[in-house]
């Protein structure tokens, strides 16, 4: 009698199992789709890739306990606060730790947005490069930016979150977005050029 | 936002930064892979054994609680019905008196309007 009841509990608990995988499938898949880039941004950020990988494990904890029982459209930007916010902790944990070398700071008002501004019969700085060259100017160039500027960049560009999702993403202001873009994009011009 | 030149050069970093992404090596993805898996496996098993405890508790005393508000509800009120008896009722229900009277109130209204001699007629 006992070992029924014991093989039915079993039973149970494996139908309970297979269920929950069904329901946790389309999770899956967005983080399956995420978890690449979300690696490199923050190998990008914290220079190593050990580190890169606990933070974008915590993220994925963190997501899938808050934010897993949303409705999946909203998702991209959820994931990307999270992690944004775990990168956030790290910088300020380097900082207190006094590892924290000198990087642009973000409010700097001395620039020339006319020597700034881009020409307009130039290609780009990445246009004459190689590849394996254009991407080693690239990491450079984006490990230089400030974390709120590579942010932007990475959040707009290269995962094509439009302007109110970063700033979900970011916990800021659209405005603010904007500011940190435009100066990404200045610097990173600036590094790559500097790099040719 | 971007210049018109800037497209050129930030397709090329998009494309890049995809390369460097999809690159990644086994032993990398690997871990990605277990740590989503974590992730997963954590919601599945929801909350511990503990916090099932505790929720078991709450509900038990929630329903205690209920419990004695209804069994309350249902006695009869400790003022009722002696505390609101007055006096004269009180001699009422005690007396030996005939509760003839009482019920047949009209006829012995009647009674007494009638001659001392008896109805006439």
């Amino acid at each position: 009698m006992d070992a029924e009841i014991s093989l039915m509990a079993v039973f149970d608990e494996s139908r309970r199992a297979v269920g929950a995988g069904e329901e946790s499938r389309p999770l899956d898949m967005f983080l399956r789709g995420v978890e690449r880039r979300a690696l490199r941004m923050a190998e990008l950020a914290t220079g190593s890739r050990d580190e890169a990988l606990d933070l974008v494990q915590d993220a994925m904890f963190g997501f899938v306990r808050h934010y897993g029982g949303h409705d999946g459209a909203e998702w991209p930007p959820l994931f990307w606060r999270v992690l944004d916010s775990r990168l956030n902790d790290w910088h300020r944990r380097q900082k207190v730790r006094g590892r924290w070398s000198f990087r642009p700071d973000d409010k700097n008002t001395d620039e020339d947005p006319i020597a700034l501004a881009p020409d307009a019969r130039e290609p780009g700085p990445l246009a004459r490069m190689a590849d394996g060259e254009a991407s080693v100017a690239l990491e450079a160039a984006l490990r230089g930016l400030p974390l709120r500027q590579r942010q932007a960049f990475l959040l707009r560009i290269w995962e094509g979150l439009d302007v109110a999702a970063t700033a979900v993403a970011m916990r800021c202001s659209e405005g603010s977005v904007k500011t940190h873009l435009s100066r990404a994009l200045a610097n990173l011009r600036r590094a790559l050029e500097a790099h040719r | 936002m971007n210049a018109p030149n800037d497209e050129r050069w930030l397709e090329r970093a998009r494309a890049l930064l995809d390369d460097s992404a999809d690159n990644l090596d086994a032993a990398t993805l690997s871990r990605l892979n277990r740590a989503r898996q974590a992730a997963l496996a954590a919601r599945r098993k929801g909350p511990g054994r503990w916090a099932w405890g505790a929720a078991f508790a709450g509900a038990a005393a929630a329903v205690f609680a209920v419990a004695i508000a209804l069994h309350r509800q249902g006695l009869p009120p400790a003022s009722t019905p002696a505390a609101s008896l007055q006096p004269a009722d009180i001699d009422v229900l005690t007396s030996d008196d005939d509760l003839d009277l009482a019920d047949n109130l009209d006829f012995y209204a009647w009674l007494e309007k009638q001659p001392a001699g008896g109805p006439s007629g």
